[in-house]
């Protein structure tokens, strides 16, 4: 058999309880809705400011712009405009759009970690403000898109490193190269061996050398005889009784005869000066000459032309021809 | 052929059984819808606050929730407290401290404190109401009040169940704005001077979506609570050897309950 209910104790002001944590619940709810309202910018009057880029990613409805690391406005919507750019649309409250001028720079940046950052930067403050509803391009800078081309860099330059250091690459070759000469080195003729690449040859180029000295010595005894003979030359030439001294004579004698030519054609110069003036007489009795040619050929052109006037005024005559006698 | 025959009675049997069992279910889920959708609207509607059901209310409401507040709220403080030294450490030890605010809101005031109330409230008000009502049902004391000329639901089930959803609302209400206090100290100190961009994370946070979702859960949350446990002492037949299998039932059914609540706002909220 169960036991019989007790009666419900009585609770002192259970109602007056009741309602209060009723009200304290009701409290809190709407004053946290209003903070949160507060906190959305609900009740801020907001200035509109709408981004333009190429791609969207990683931008998202409700994501902060900032400027100096400040957030100043929030992104409320993203929308594809018809010319295939994504449009982002940002609620800028009024107090904080002093922050924006007409030069602002827009930047869109990803990080390796974390969210997709839009930044204001504004270079001169005093420019003018800039207006409700601008529409400015935002530049992107994306940290995750430069891996790969990072990484394709990367693997080019190894794979050059891999070309280089390989067995067959060049430079292996020529380190192998290097090291067959300094093995040559290492040998009875030294670094003659290595640069003339066997000790043969080297050995032929000490023989060379040897002969070459030999030769060096002989031709240092020609030159002292040759020496010797210069100095006895020099005495036959220069020396008292030399040539040179025979050779001043000669050229006091041919002096003289020099000045007796001098003389001679002196003389031949004043039969010329006569010759000349036999010249001038005969060009003036050429010039007679030319005046009686003149009138000789005058005489003739009136004959002729006599002729032609009789041949003319001839009147049976049908040859016209002339025919002189 | 006896042997196919008896095979074919037994498969045909568990089959009937299994169907028994999924109608009985589906019945049983839908007396709980009912019977919440039915105490919500009384709920709601004035006419049921006469003097006698206002004073039970009172009543209820002092039990599961005035009682309970002060150590609620402490125990959740301290859980609040360990979680935000917990957060706020790790996020600086890898440099991400900036968010670690968002984080501390996000998993405390949207997720586990509304759970961590509901848990509670069901460990000490739902147990007992489960308990209570199973034995009334089976007393007989429903019948004896529908003699008197009252109606049961209004005059003892929907009073519970009103107590016990201004207890998990208030209870979350108190302890979230508690913990979103706390998450400040814990990230900012005492200083008044991060309160511009706790500010801005609160309202990051808290979008429409976010808010509504949040009260819609606390209050599902406070009616499973009273709702659950009562549906599944009134389906129980009426011999008291089944009053432990009654509380049990509501007891796990509301677990499941909660569970897949949450699992659904997070399921809405991040995928």
């Amino acid at each position: 058999m169960l036991p019989e209910p007790q009666p419900a104790p009585v609770i002192p002001h259970a109602e007056f309880k009741a309602a209060l944590l009723l009200a304290l619940t009701l409290a809190l709810i709407s004053g946290f809705l209003a903070y949160v309202m507060y906190a959305r910018g609900v009740f801020a009057s907001t200035q509109r400011l709408v981004l333009v880029a190429d791609d969207s990613e990683g931008a998202k409805v409700g994501m902060d712009l900032t400027f100096s690391g400040f957030p100043i406005g929030r992104v409320q919507r993203i929308e594809l405009a018809a010319d295939g750019k994504a449009r982002i649309l940002i609620d800028v409250p009024r107090e904080e759009a002093r922050w924006l001028r007409t030069s602002t720079v827009f930047t869109m940046e990803r990080g390796l970690v974390g969210d997709t950052r839009i930044r204001a930067y504004t270079g001169v403050l005093d420019d003018p403000p800039l207006p409700e509803g601008a529409m400015r391009p935002v530049l992107r800078g994306d940290a995750s898109a430069e891996i790969p081309r990072l990484i394709a860099t990367m693997r080019a330059l190894l794979e050059n490193l891999e070309h280089m250091s390989g067995a067959e690459s060049s430079l292996s070759a020529s380190i192998t190269n290097v090291q067959t000469v300094t093995e040559r080195m290492k040998g009875r003729y030294g670094a003659l061996a290595g640069v003339l690449g066997s000790g043969d040859n080297a050995r032929k180029v000490i023989t060379a050398l040897d002969r070459t000295n030999a030769l060096l010595a002989s031709v240092g005894e020609v030159s002292a005889k040759l020496d010797r003979m210069i100095v006895k030359a020099d005495e036959r030439v220069f020396g008292a009784a030399g040539v040179m001294d025979e050779t001043q004579k000669t050229i006091v004698q041919l002096n003289a005869v020099l000045r007796d030519a001098r003389e001679s054609l002196k003389k031949a110069d004043a039969v010329l000066a006569e010759a000349q003036a036999v010249g001038a007489n005969t060009r003036a009795a050429t010039t007679d000459l030319a005046a009686l040619r003149a009138e000789v050929e005058a005489s003739l052109r009136k004959v002729a032309h006599l002729v032609d006037e009789i041949n003319r005024k001839w009147p049976f005559a049908r040859d016209t021809q002339l025919k002189l006698p | 052929m006896r042997q196919v025959s008896s095979l074919h009675r037994g498969f045909s049997r568990v089959l009937g059984e299994l169907g028994t069992a999924f109608l009985g279910g589906g019945a049983s889920w839908w007396r709980v819808f009912h019977f919440g959708a039915l105490a919500l609207v009384m709920a709601l509607s004035p006419a049921t606050y006469d003097r006698e059901n206002r004073a039970v209310t009172a009543n209820q409401i002092y039990f599961t929730a005035w009682q309970v507040l002060p150590w609620f709220t402490l125990l959740a403080a301290l859980l609040s407290l360990v979680l935000i030294r917990i957060v706020v450490e790790t996020t600086m030890s890898y440099g991400l401290s900036q968010y670690a605010l968002e984080m501390v809101v996000r998993v405390l005031v949207l997720e586990l404190i509304p759970l961590f109330a509901a848990l509670f409230v069901a460990l000490r008000s739902g147990a007992a109401i489960n308990t209570e009502v199973a034995l009334m049902h089976i007393r007989g004391d429903f019948d004896a009040l529908r003699r008197a000329g009252v109606d049961p639901l209004r005059r003892e089930l929907v009073p519970r169940v009103i107590g016990s959803a201004v207890s998990v609302v208030a209870l979350a209400a108190v302890s979230g704005v508690i913990a979103l206090a706390l998450a400040y100290i814990g990230v900012y100190g005492f200083s008044p001077w991060g309160f511009a961009g706790y500010t801005r994370m609160v309202g990051h946070v808290f979008d429409l979506q976010v808010t509504l979702g949040l009260a819609l859960k606390t209050l599902l949350f406070g009616l499973a609570v009273a709702v659950i446990p009562i549906t599944a002492s009134l389906e129980t037949p009426r011999e008291v050897r089944l009053a432990p299998v009654a509380v049990l039932r509501g007891m796990v059914r509301l677990f499941l309950v909660l569970v897949l609540l949450e699992g659904a706002s997070l399921a809405v909220k991040y995928i």
